[in-house]
């Protein structure tokens, strides 16, 4: 009814407000939309301009101060300390994922080859991939304990020093990579697993009519179609990686002397110590970046544009 | 398909056990020492079998004074924001699935750009909002923020499944003057869920799994979840009794372990949808 009385107050045409209705019903789906855009802009968007904000800012714990320009970002990238997070990030990053992606494929060949119960022993080895970094990070923490765990035990019985594991700065940082393939490989063999069975039937007949062997049909069938695969899983577990911080907490506590800080561990440490919260920011940018390249990159792999 | 007998079939048995070893084991020797008492936890020559077994870790996990606080923190945040991320992100899938207009891949590209932010970016602006606004400590601001987390996947995931539903379906109902929401709740929501339930699991074992959203923004003894206190217990160097937090570890393990053997077979599906290209 107030529409109606509208349209007479305004005077449009007949035409014109039938055209006005029709448009305001075909937007009237977009109505649906409003929820999840609402919370998304609120909870994720709104804080993401508000970081990109905040590195702008000369900052005093909590407290913003001022207007700086791109002083936090000058006094960030110049500073060692960034670089030699980035780096571990990365040795991190391309440690867990050659190790993950190294288990993952020779765990999917090994269960692929059963012929019964593969499907049965895939399901309980990607058990670890549900367990919680805190889980994980715990029950490693243990597995390693100097005093008391079973693998420094192990390496004493075959007559060598285990030394401090996760205390010895040379070792803390590949014994976490250790725990991040554990974890994660699973994952890498599920998918893996799928690409393998995706493969046709025929290419490998072909390969038996020729005499090959199961070197051939690997060599020439099953790593030349895993390749898309496994360049997607690595973007997916790199995204990952880069923004894992709850193993690392537990761990190590981005020690011993830094050797397991990455950025962000850093962007942790800054946010619950706020001392000055202007490079952490900062810090956060520089992931949000990481972060979006690797995700463009793996649309770009995956050929999947979701609108 | 397989790739061709392997030269041994010994061999091929030796190394799946030896891949089903190397995933379970370290899961064995927590459980095992959650079985064993303080004492033999601590033993100079560890042992796989515990002698003599107890369950009284377990009895303490479970009588601990404030386990039932943290569960049930847990148990509310998992449900919650999976009700929440799907409240939001039915309707939106379903219309994603049937509807063009114009504006809608504006729509499409800012909730695929909002699952490029990771949690980490939004650690130090999410706690400075919170804290100006004195929300940290709040159930329910932390309900929205877990929920948002998972709510984008949640839209394309139920886009996928909607799609899959005939739009005649639709089409018929529409003539027998059905109403939009009539036709979505009542016939397109009953064929996908088995779906939805999987979409549901994924949610709530993301969520359940999450410490670090909990830690900083609700890190109260009375907000915390099963995660928040067992990474507390490992920051206590001193006191921690190792055969109580592997019980503990194993307690808060056990439900997302259950649920994944549940829909185990949605689960390995989602993880492989569009992961794999040939």
């Amino acid at each position: 009814m107030t529409e109606h009385t509208a349209t007479i107050a305004s005077g449009p045409t007949t035409a014109q407000s039938a055209r006005v209705r029709r448009r305001l019903r075909e937007l009237r789906p977009m109505l649906w939309f409003m929820p999840v855009l609402v919370l998304l802009l609120t909870v994720t968007l709104y804080p993401t301009l508000f970081v990109l904000w905040m590195s702008f800012q000369n900052t005093k714990f909590y407290e913003l101060t001022g207007f700086v320009g791109l002083a936090n970002y000058v006094d960030t990238l110049s500073s060692g300390a960034f670089w030699e997070t980035t780096y571990t990030s990365l040795v991190y990053m391309a440690g867990s994922l050659v190790l993950s992606l190294g288990l993952g494929v020779l765990a999917a060949l090994v269960l692929n080859e059963l012929r019964r119960g593969g499907a049965l022993l895939r399901v309980l080895t990607l058990v670890p991939w549900t367990l919680s970094m805190a889980v994980v990070g715990t029950m490693w923490l243990w597995l390693f304990n100097p005093s008391y765990g079973p693998i420094p035990y192990t390496i004493r019985a075959l007559g060598l020093s285990p030394g401090l594991m996760l205390g010895d700065p040379e070792l803390a940082l590949w014994l976490t990579v250790l725990v991040t393939s554990w974890w994660s490989f699973p994952y890498a063999m599920v998918i893996v697993t799928a690409a393998i069975q995706s493969i046709p039937r025929e290419l490998y007949e072909a390969i038996s009519i020729d005499g090959g062997s199961w070197r051939a049909k690997l060599r020439y069938v099953t790593f030349p179609h895993l390749v898309p695969t496994l360049g997607s899983t690595a973007l997916t577990l790199g995204i990952l990686y880069l923004t894992l911080i709850t193993l690392l907490i537990v761990l190590t506590g981005g020690g011993p002397l830094g050797a397991t800080t990455t950025l962000s561990f850093e962007v942790f440490r800054g946010t619950v110590q706020a001392v000055n919260i202007g490079p952490t920011a900062v810090y956060s940018i520089a992931i949000l970046l990481a972060n979006v390249a690797l995700g463009l990159l793996y649309m770009r792999v995956t050929g999947r544009v979701t609108a | 398909m397989r790739a061709g007998r392997l030269p041994n079939r010994a061999t091929l048995l030796v190394l799946a056990l030896l891949v089903v070893g190397s995933a379970l084991g370290p899961m064995l020797w927590a459980i095992s020492t959650s079985l064993k008492n303080e004492v033999n936890a601590v033993s100079a020559v560890p042992s796989l079998i515990p002698s003599p077994a107890t369950l009284s870790n377990y009895v303490s996990v479970f009588s601990h004074k404030t386990f039932g606080i943290e569960l049930l923190n847990s148990i509310v945040y998992a449900a919650g924001a999976v009700v929440i991320a799907l409240g939001v992100g039915i309707p939106a899938g379903y219309v994603a699935s049937r509807y063009t207009f114009p504006g809608k891949r504006s729509i499409m590209l800012i909730i695929l750009a909002t699952s490029m932010v990771p949690g980490v970016a939004l650690l130090v602006p999410t706690f400075y909002l919170l804290d100006h606004l004195g929300i940290l400590n709040n159930r329910l601001v932390l309900l929205i923020i877990l929920a948002s987390r998972i709510a984008p996947q949640t839209v394309w995931f139920m886009q996928n499944f909607i799609d899959a539903v005939p739009t005649e379906i639709d089409e018929a109902a529409h003539m027998d003057g059905a109403s939009r929401a009539q036709i979505l709740t009542r016939l397109v929501l009953p064929l996908i869920r088995p779906g939805i339930a999987a979409v549901a699991v994924i949610g709530a074992i993301t969520t359940w799994n999450d410490y670090i959203t909990v830690a900083v923004f609700a890190p109260d003894t009375t907000k915390r979840t099963l995660q928040v206190a067992l990474v507390n217990q490992v920051f206590d160097a001193v006191g921690i009794s190792w055969s109580f937090t592997m019980a503990f570890a194993l307690v808060a393990s056990l439900p997302v372990i259950l649920m994944f053997l549940l829909v185990q077979k949605w689960f390995i599906a989602g993880l492989t949808a569009g992961a794999v290209k040939g």
